[in-house]
């Protein structure tokens, strides 16, 4: 649905923290579902653990937030370029097993309630039939930075 | 009407995190509660969810107190019947 290369026309994280790398569905503002894949490259697994590679939960929930950013945007053009800031309000978010090197991640985001500059959504992470992650958070956008 | 309240009061304490105490009828949500628009997005979807409604994204601005909240929550579930 939206190649890596799209996905940057919405998103405006970049290396090394983009991450989302596929969208394979998409209903602008009901719901996105985005593909991160985790590889043994990744910087982070160096330091989280030293031999025993877990991807850190808090990069869990920003596979999430941005996967939400893409639900939100997905129907307006080119927001990247419009210098917008998001902001995280509150995230609620329970995990439930470890992802490790290897695992393809399938990110599910549906609206609880999307306003004008502001969200409020749930999320799954799973990869393949293991749920590891799920949960809810708000989210607002603003242009510019505060 | 009191019952809505209470249930309305709770839940506003459990999302901005403040003893229901404090969420007098009459306390400003943004002066004296702290409350923010994530926290007021918040506080629109748990009553969605609770009463079954649907709030429109105009009363948020209306949502300054607990008893001007009760008011929005009280006028769309009579007009929902």
């Amino acid at each position: 649905m939206l190649n890596i290369e799209e996905i940057q026309k919405i998103l405006p994280q970049r290396f090394p923290f983009l991450m989302v790398d596929r969208v394979i569905e998409l209903e602008p503002g009901k719901k996105v579902v985005a593909i991160k894949n985790v590889s043994f490259n990744e910087e982070f697994f160096g330091g989280h653990f030293p031999g025993q590679p877990v991807m850190p939960g808090v990069l869990i929930i920003e596979a999430m937030a941005q996967s939400a950013i893409i639900l939100f945007y997905a129907d307006k053009e080119e927001t990247a370029d419009k210098k917008l800031s998001y902001y995280l309000g509150s995230v609620k978010v329970r995990f439930l097993n470890p992802a490790f090197p290897g695992d393809q991640l399938k990110i599910t985001v549906e609206p609880i309630k999307i306003i004008s500059g502001a969200a409020l959504v749930n999320a799954t992470v799973y990869a393949g039939d293991k749920e590891i992650a799920r949960g809810e958070m708000s989210f607002s956008v603003k242009e510019g930075h505060e | 009407m009191q019952d809505l309240e209470n249930e309305i009061r709770s839940m506003i304490a459990e999302i901005i995190e403040r003893d229901p105490s404090e969420v007098t009828p009459d306390a400003k949500f943004f002066e004296d509660l702290g409350v923010d628009s994530m926290m007021a997005l918040e506080i629109m979807a748990a009553m969605e969810k609770k009463y079954k409604i649907s709030i429109p994204e105009e009363n948020l601005a209306k949502l300054t107190t607990l008893r001007e909240t009760v008011a929005v929550a009280k006028e769309i579930l009579e007009k929902k019947g």
